[in-house]
């Protein structure tokens, strides 16, 4: 029994040692990487290109939790969370709502874009974006090594309740706000007590 | 280790080889880069409150991906980055619920949610 | 361990507690009941407010929250003055507006106050977390009571303007956001001063990242290629928070815009300065000429506040004392004289139920005081010499002149003459004669006694600045010593 046990053990440690000695963690990082790179760029294209809104909300939602699992797999666990619960659970519950409120007869034409000349436009504005970031993010330091491993929540806990202080708390006043204000622009005033 | 563009001869196919396995700083960057330009284009097309809403979020998720990743490969031991990002999901969290109530009462109001029927305000 | 240092923040702590007395008081009022108390409490306490602001000039130690991130120094004081005095204005003279046309009173008091109080933090904001947050607050409010009026002759353009408002301020707020986090990227900093300091800053990222920040602060200012939201979302909106619109946020751009160049990018001013003096050209010649052709006066003033807009980047592009003095004294001075113009249009809208030019048609026989103070405001806003405009734009040009841009002087100057002519055009609708197969719309107005002496105070205040501008020029010199010596 023991036998197999470190034969097995044998085995493994060689294949590790000589997916490692190939640089297959790099590689297998790099696969994870474009996956979810390739979910959250697909599925963005599907809000903008989907006709159908329900069907665009579905893939901002998938987006979202694209933008979540990179932030995981920079070690940013938190922002991760904070990911999946606001934009994930919050805002895209928020977006459906508001679709089902303002429903149509017809919702397979529910989303429509501008005209084909618009369009060209807009691609032309997006593709220059894109260019001049391409040439900004090359001329920029390529740093590919994380520095720190320390603890995330206690780092950005102590700079929110220290330095940052003053911002969180105008943060919670903004909070209140946009809660005053949503409810009353929602309510509107009814013909009773007009 | 520099990826330098500004000379283009320099570049060797082990060089490319070597940037597409390794992820880093720069990669984050273009996905970025790409999804701001999705909203951007979004934005610029879309004719729905809703559907802008939806591609300004694209655009602000985008902003979020930078920050992190600046501050993930950032060579000193601070959170400002995600700090900022944090407070970015909440500033995008009020402006989508501010966005959400004005969609619902133009809809009462007029009966449409596109933005180009509105446009009672022209001098 | 750091102390936080609770002196520093005491004014927005003082707008906090006014801002959660108001939401109190509304629901103490009970349904049916006059909102009037709400305003009076904060009108009071605004007042008071203001008082205390006074004690905190100081010599050359500023007061900072907590490790510089926030930072009450003169310059972030004056501000809050101008701010907080278009605050009190604009909540007297608008009484009767909000008792006939805003159906949730209370509640616009209290997103009056919460806007206020983002203006206050942009003012001392010293980094950009801070400055972003408070940015926002002061967004978010503007989009709530952009859409605020619920009456039915109004709700549509009401609801109309906010939508325009929210999607592109988020929009912008989106590039802003890139920019922030490219010039972080770049330095590893948010907070100006170490920013200032990081050679990285050179970098194409955090050019770039400069650029799209400005670009950012541009569509919040409404500068002249970044304007396509400002007129519709200023003539739909209700008008006292039009006149805010005016006055506090684009003065609130200007302050953290002013802190943004000249402590967190001061070294590449190479690249901004002239791209400064540019936009602001651009500012005052088109907002001039888009101006002349509005037929509605709402419409009218937020072409003239983009050029208004541009006269003080012009006092920005010098970027030395005289200029920051220049821009400070004309931001106070035109909180007066909009607060006059726009204390009128409330009236006229009330009574009217429009600010069309139209609507304003026989005003010097309905009432002969409002046709005055607007009269008045106007030629302030174009500079005519006994108002207050004039000493403005008298400080101004010569700061522009002394830094070297002689060109921008003479487009100001040549602008300034332009913009006489379509403000007069308001002035002859309300005194010109009638025109054949006109009525005359002069039944009389019943102008209630606050927005009364509001309004004359306003004019009192444009007349006493243009004759006698020392008091307001020591404040502002005061004000400018600050980063700029």
């Amino acid at each position: 029994m023991t036998d197999v046990l470190s034969f097995i053990h044998f085995i493994v440690n060689g294949v590790m040692d000589f997916l490692v000695s190939i640089g297959a963690p790099d590689l297998i990082m790099a696969g994870i990487f474009y996956l979810m790179a390739a979910v959250t760029v697909l599925s963005a294209l599907g809000v903008v290109l989907m006709r159908n809104v329900v069907h665009s909300a579905l893939m901002l939602t998938a987006s979202f939790i694209g933008v979540g699992c990179l932030y995981i797999y920079m070690n940013a666990s938190f922002m991760g969370a904070v990911q999946f619960l606001v934009y994930g659970g919050a805002v895209a519950v928020l977006i459906v709502m508001a679709i089902m409120l303002t429903r149509r007869p017809d919702m397979a034409h529910s989303n429509p874009s501008r005209g084909a000349l618009h369009q060209l436009g807009a691609a032309i504005v997006a593709a220059v974006f894109c260019l001049v970031m391409l040439i900004v993010s090359m001329a920029s330091p390529f740093r590919t090594e994380a520095s720190h491993l320390g603890d995330e929540v206690k780092g950005i806990a102590d700079l929110m309740l220290t330095e940052y202080v003053l911002p969180f708390e105008v943060a919670a006043v903004l909070l209140l706000i946009a809660m005053i204000g949503a409810i009353i622009l929602a309510k509107g005033v009814s013909e009773n007590d007009a | 280790m520099t990826l330098d563009i500004l000379h283009p001869f320099s570049i060797t196919f082990m060089d490319m080889m070597n940037f597409a396995t390794h992820i880093g700083l720069a990669h984050f960057l273009l996905l970025s880069a790409v999804l701001f330009a999705i909203g951007l284009f979004g934005l610029l097309t879309k004719r729905g409150i809703i559907p802008v809403l939806m591609c300004i979020e694209l655009m602000l998720n985008a902003v979020n991906i930078n920050l992190v990743a600046f501050n993930h490969y950032m060579p000193v031991d601070d959170y400002s980055g995600e700090l900022m990002a944090i407070f970015a999901v909440a500033v995008a969290a009020c402006e989508v619920a501010i966005g959400v109530a004005l969609a619902f009462r133009i809809y009462r109001d007029r009966g449409t949610v596109n933005v180009d029927d509105l446009n009672s305000l022209k001098g | 361990m750091m102390m936080m240092n609770f002196a520093a923040i005491t004014t927005e702590i003082g707008i906090v507690i006014l801002m959660l007395v108001t939401l109190v008081m509304d629901l103490l009022l009970g349904r049916g009941k006059s909102r009037a108390p709400v305003a009076y409490v904060t009108a009071i306490g605004l007042c008071a407010l203001l008082v205390y602001t006074f004690g905190l000039y100081h010599g050359d130690r500023s007061l900072t929250f907590f490790a510089q991130l926030f930072i009450v120094d003169n310059y972030a004081i004056f501000f809050k003055q101008v701010f907080i005095v278009g605050m009190i204005f604009t909540v007297l003279f608008s009484l009767d507006y909000a008792r006939k046309c805003i159906h949730y009173q209370g509640e616009f008091y209290t997103l009056l106050l919460s806007a206020l109080l983002g203006m206050c933090t942009l003012a001392s904001a010293n980094d950009f977390v801070t400055s972003f947050v408070g940015l926002e607050l002061m967004t978010v409010s503007f989009y709530a009571l952009v859409g605020f009026r619920m009456d039915p002759t109004g709700t549509a353009t009401s609801g109309e303007a906010a939508v325009k408002y929210l999607i592109f301020g988020a929009a912008s707020s989106a590039v802003m956001l890139y920019g922030i986090s490219l010039v972080y990227g770049a330095t590893g900093s948010l907070v100006f001063a170490a920013m200032s300091r990081n050679i990285h800053l050179y970098y194409a990222a955090g050019l770039v990242g400069a650029v799209m920040v400005i670009v950012g602060f541009f569509f919040k200012l409404s500068v002249i290629p970044f304007h396509m939201w400002a007129p519709d979302v200023y003539e739909g909106a209700p008008t006292p928070v039009t006149a805010l619109l005016a006055m506090g946020s684009k003065a609130a751009g200007i302050a953290v815009l002013m802190r943004v160049m000249y402590t967190a990018f001061p070294f590449i001013g190479y690249y901004w300065l002239p791209l400064i003096a540019i936009f602001s050209a651009i500012c005052m010649i088109f907002g001039n000429i888009m101006a002349i052709h509005q037929t509605d006066v709402k419409r009218m003033l937020a072409y003239s506040s983009i050029a208004q807009a541009g006269y003080m980047m012009a006092g920005m592009a010098v970027a030395n004392a005289a200029g920051m003095k220049a821009v400070m004294f004309y931001a106070m001075l035109y909180v007066f004289a909009n607060v006059g113009a726009f204390a009128v249009l409330c009236v006229v809208d009330t009574e009217r139920g429009g600010t069309d030019r139209r609507d304003i048609t026989g005003l010097a026989q309905a009432s002969p005081i409002l046709a005055a103070v607007m009269t008045v405001s106007l030629l302030s806003m174009a500079g005519i010499p006994p108002t207050a405009g004039f000493s403005g734009k008298l400080y101004i040009f010569t700061a522009v002149v002394d830094g070297g841009y002689l060109w921008l002087a003479v487009v100001g100057f040549v602008m300034s003459m332009i913009s006489a002519y379509y403000y007069l055009l308001v002035a002859k609708a309300m005194y010109r004669d009638l025109a054949a197969g006109e009525e005359w719309r002069a039944e009389p107005i019943a102008v209630p006694m606050l927005a009364k002496i509001t309004a004359a105070a306003a004019v009192i205040i444009t007349l006493g600045i243009g004759i006698y501008p020392e008091i307001l020029a020591t404040m502002t010199n005061i004000a400018s010593q600050t980063f700029m010596r």
